[in-house]
This record gives structure tokens, sequence and C-alpha cells, in this order.
């Protein structure tokens, strides 16, 4: 009885959640619409990077690159060939997901620091080469590519909000699975998982590839929400480490670490925007320091350490 | 062909403070076992220490390179000893993570006090002209000093006792410390020495460059690129990969373009990782 009342409990708190986030554009004003969709991308972000790299231990450096190619197939399908935007942008997250599937096969043979700075150069040659000439009948090269896409912002915030329960779903399902337990084996030790069975290089192409989809998709979204992308926006690193801080500030390999992270942090990043501009980077920053060096496992982890949260999970 | 042979020694001359800057990030990699990618920003300081003493203090820049090794030194290894050490059995990541905040830190701090007013030092301007070839003057002493830098860094590393024992643990660090080597004691030695070099190469980046607080980006790209051509913790290889990089940025720039050369770096580490990830170089 006592369990069973306790997840009937969880159950209609979530219930009641989601209907107040899906009737929230009926008596929302607009100032906290864009801040519930700001911190619904950063979910869909930080969730999508915490799929890959919380759980398989390679730290994807490169999360602007999946963010700016969608962002830029999408924003082109939109603005120069008229395609709807809800065709757009899943065409976006399809083309990145293709790419990472090849850039994966290459590029996850690469171990630890090598991954991620390979990652990292890959981003900063792509926003490099976006602005040249060579692309600049298709990209528009450096001047960037303003479009209307002629969207309400309360059906942008359903979608997003679609996608932010899609994504949470499918990271709750992954962790909870088979799946995500071979993830798990490669982060604790990828020579042992291969030799237990798994089929390390196709787990980590598979959950790269997912991620890559996500985030993709959030990105189409995101560019089509600022109605506005050029490289250094869309390639920008800030992309690629706020939703990492996020997800060690939450809690890096939970499944909710990364949503309680991208909430919290968007509500810090409102008020040091907003007081210490010039100083936020810095304390951004700094806030990344303290959290390697004294909470490596995020608030999650802190709260279970203390025992608010329970240890045990299910598989 | 004077025009190539002088776009070769600029070349080269680039490469020697690109070898500088990535000697120190290597060794720390090699030896620490951290990818310091706050390395850049320390060759910002040490271009603004050049700054500040010589507009506040006329301090001849070429002192200022002098006095910069042992006070970067001291603030690497007072860091290592406080911050990093602490990281030594964490995952990769953790240091990877820790020290881009430590990057952000500082440049924007940097940013804060100093401004982003583009500011250099003008201590030797125009050119000169030897056999043929016309040659920045400022450019020249900055090989020289570079090249001085590293003569010296591998003298110690080959000679020295402490050297000998920052190789050794760079090899193996167990088994160092079983021959009876403070390995902790050398990883912050050679936190600091890493530092250090960062700092110097700082300040002979002044002599030629303009200097702002986000420099550090493209010198701390580049060295990553010379890490991963020369192989992890191989100092030689660096050097050579230092070589390799301003060369070939030399090139890239007079007969494609700027923007081409900027790509370079990203374009070098893809490539060497993807066929030969050890580096081109045996250890």
């Amino acid at each position: 009885m006592g369990i069973l009342s306790k997840k009937f409990l969880i159950l209609v708190g979530l219930a009641i959640l989601l209907a107040f986030l899906i009737s929230f554009p009926f008596f929302a004003t607009d100032y906290w619409m864009t801040l519930l969709i700001l911190i619904l991308i950063y979910t869909v972000y930080a969730s999508g990077w915490n799929l890959f790299s919380g759980l398989t231990g390679y730290t994807n450096f490169g999360l602007a690159w999946f963010i700016g190619v969608s962002g830029y197939v999408s924003s082109i399908l939109i603005a120069d060939y008229q395609w709807p935007w809800l065709f757009a942008w899943p065409m976006g997250a399809l083309f990145i997901s293709l790419v990472s599937i090849a850039v994966g096969y290459i590029l996850l043979r690469i171990k630890g620091v090598y991954f991620a700075i390979s990652m990292v150069a890959l981003t900063e040659g792509t926003r490099e080469l976006f602005g040249t000439g060579y692309l600049e009948p298709i990209t528009h090269g450096g001047k960037g590519l303003p479009f209307v896409a002629g969207i309400p912002l309360s059906t942008l915030y359903w979608s997003i909000l679609f996608l932010a329960f899609v994504t949470i779903f499918i990271c709750y399902k992954i962790t909870s699975s088979k799946f995500g337990l071979q993830l798990m084996a490669i982060r604790e030790d990828e020579q042992a998982a291969e030799t237990l069975g798994i089929n390390t290089t196709k787990a980590k192409i598979l959950a790269f590839t997912l991620s890559s989809f996500l985030v993709g998709l959030g990105g189409a979204i995101h560019c089509t929400y600022q109605n506005y992308i050029d490289p250094n926006y869309a390639f920008n690193i800030q992309l690629t480490l706020t939703p990492i801080v996020m997800t060690l500030f939450g809690g890096i390999g939970t499944v909710f670490g990364p949503v309680l992270g991208a909430t919290l942090f968007t509500f810090i990043h409102e008020i040091l925007w907003a007081e210490l501009t010039l100083l936020y980077m810095a304390i951004f920053g700094g806030i990344l320091m303290v959290l390697i060096l004294f909470f490596p496992q995020g608030l999650l982890g802190w709260m279970k350490r203390r025992g608010i949260l329970p240890k045990i999970r299910k598989i | 062909m004077t025009n190539f042979l002088e776009i070769l020694i600029r070349g080269l001359m680039l490469g020697s403070l690109y070898a500088l800057v990535g000697m120190g990030l290597t060794l720390v990699w090699g030896v620490v076992g951290i990818v310091n990618i706050a390395h850049g920003e320390f060759v910002m300081l040490g271009a603004y220490f050049a700054f500040w003493t010589f507009s506040l203090l006329h301090l001849n820049p070429l002192i200022s390179v002098v006095l910069s090794v042992p006070i970067f030194f001291l603030i690497g290894a007072t860091l290592h000893k406080r911050i990093t050490e602490r990281l030594t059995n964490a995952p990769e990541l953790s240091a990877l993570i820790l020290t881009f905040g430590m990057s952000i830190l500082i440049w924007n701090l940097a940013q804060f006090f100093w401004t982003n007013t583009y500011r250099s030092v003008p201590y030797l301007t125009g050119n000169f002209s030897f056999l043929g070839l016309t040659l920045a003057k400022s450019k020249t002493i900055s090989f020289f000093l570079a090249l001085g830098m590293t003569i010296a860094l591998f003298t110690f590393l080959k000679y020295s006792k402490i050297g000998k024992g920052i190789r050794a643990t760079s090899q193996n660090s167990e088994v160092a410390l079983v021959c009876g080597i403070d390995t902790k004691k050398m990883r912050t030695l050679t936190f600091g020495i890493g530092i250090g070099l960062a700092g110097a190469a700082g300040v002979i980046v002044s002599l030629q460059w303009v200097i702002f607080p986000q420099m550090g980006g493209s010198y701390v790209s580049k060295a990553f690129a010379i890490v991963v051509l020369g192989g992890l913790g191989n100092v030689q290889g660096a050097l050579v990969g230092g070589f390799i990089i301003g060369v070939l940025e030399s090139l890239v720039t007079q007969y494609m373009s700027a923007k081409m050369a900027q790509i370079l770096p990203s374009l070098i580490i893809l490539i060497i990782l993807l066929l030969k990830p050890t580096g081109l170089f045996k250890r």
C-alpha cells in the first residue's frame, strides 16, 4: 500500500505539472514564455548531451556542431525553399543524424581527451567553413541569414515542450534498459565491456546518433525561435558549454539531473546576465571549477549522499 | 624565389613561437596527465605582463622575458598545488572541464580589468635586410628568444636531476615513484614549467602582435594541433610540430587565404587523429 500510494502521488504530481505546462501559454506573459522556452531548449540540449556523454563517458565537446548544422539545414529550407517548419525541423535533425553516423563511425574510435578535442576541431572547422566564400551560395557566408518562419510563440512553445518530454522519456527508457547498461559498461571499462560481448562500436554510434537527432531537433527549433542564424552564433562554444554545465550542475549520468540543471541554471543565468553582465563569463567559469572540485556528482548526487533521495535505482 | 624563401623563414619564425606554447602544453599533458585548456590564457597573461611592465615601469621586454619565467613558474606551481593536484586520479573529463572553466574565468577577468582595447608593445619596429631578404626586427629577435628558451628547456630536461625526474615521471609514473622520485613534486614543477613557458611565449608574442583578452584561444588551438602532431608528451615532437604548423600557416596565408589558415589547426588535428593518432614521431 505504501509503495502504491507513493507511486500514485508521483503520477498525480506529474499529471498536474504536465497540465500546467501545456496550458501555460493561455495565462502566461511573453517574458515567462520566453524564459520557459529557453529552459525547455536547454533541457533538450543537456539531456541529449547526457544521453551520450553522461552514459558512455566520451566527452562530446561538439554539441554546438549538432545544433549549428541542423539549425542551418532547417533555416535554409525555411528561408530559401519556403518549406513549412513542421517538415524543415525533422529534416535538419535527420541530416545531422546521418552525418553523425558517418562522423561517429570515424571519430568514435578515438578515445578520451582526443575525442573531445577532435569534436572541438570539427565544430570550429565547420564554423569557419560555413563563413567562407566557398559555401556562400548556400550558407549566405559570414553575414548570416535572417528569416521569418511565421510561427506563433505558443505553437513554438508546444513544439519544444513536446520535444522536451519525448527527450526525457527516451532518456528514461534508455537508462533503465539493457542498452543503457551497455553504455554505462563502456563508461566504466570499455575493454571489459567488449570482452562481455557488447558491440561497443555499435552501441556508441547508436547513442551518438540518437543524441545528435534530439539535440539537432532542439537546435532547429532554437534557430527558428531566434529568426536568425550565422556561423558565429550557430556554432558558438557557449552552446556546447552551457548544457554541459547544466548537466554537471544537476547530476551527470542521471535522467533528471539535466532537467533540474537546465531549469535552475537558466534562472541563475537570467539573474547573472541582468546584474553582472561584464563578469558573467567569469562567474560561469568559476561555477564550473567549483562544481568539478567539490560536487562532481552534481545536485542529485549531493542529495543522494545526504539521504534526501534514495540511492537505489531500478533496471 | 626570394619571396618563397621569405615566406618560409617567416613560417619558421612563427613556428618557433608556436613550438614554445606547444611544448609547455605537451609537457604538462605528458607528466601531469592534465589537458590544460587554460594554457593559452597564460600566453595572454604573459603578453599583458610585458605590456604593463613596458608602459608603467618602462622595462625592456627583453628583461621581461627573463623575469616572466620565474613569475609564471610560481603561478603555475601554486595553481597546481592548490587546485589541479586534486584531480590526479579523477576522470579525464573532470580536468578538461575544470581547465575550461579556468580559461573562461581568466579571460573574462582580464577583459573586465583591462577592457577589450587592443594594445601593443612598441619596442622594436622596422625591418632590416639580410642577403636580399627583408625581415621585421621584432620577429627576428622573437625567433632567437624562442630558440634560446627551447635550448634551455632541452638542456634542463636532458641533463639536470629534476629534468631527469620529470622525464621518468612522464615515461612511467609508478616505476618512477618506486625508484625514489617524488612524482608529486615533479608534477608540480612540470606544471610550473609549462606555465612559465606559456608566460615567456606571451612576452615574445607581445613584441610582434596586438594584445587583447581573448587572444589565448587561437594559441591553444594551434598548441593542440602541435601536440597531436608531435605525439602526446613528446617535447621534441612538439618542437618539430610547431615548425610544421608555422610554415604551413605562413604558406596557406600567402597562397590561399587568411581564413583558410584559421581552419588549418582543426584540419590538422582531425587528419592526424584519424590517420596516425599516436603522432608523427616515436617516443
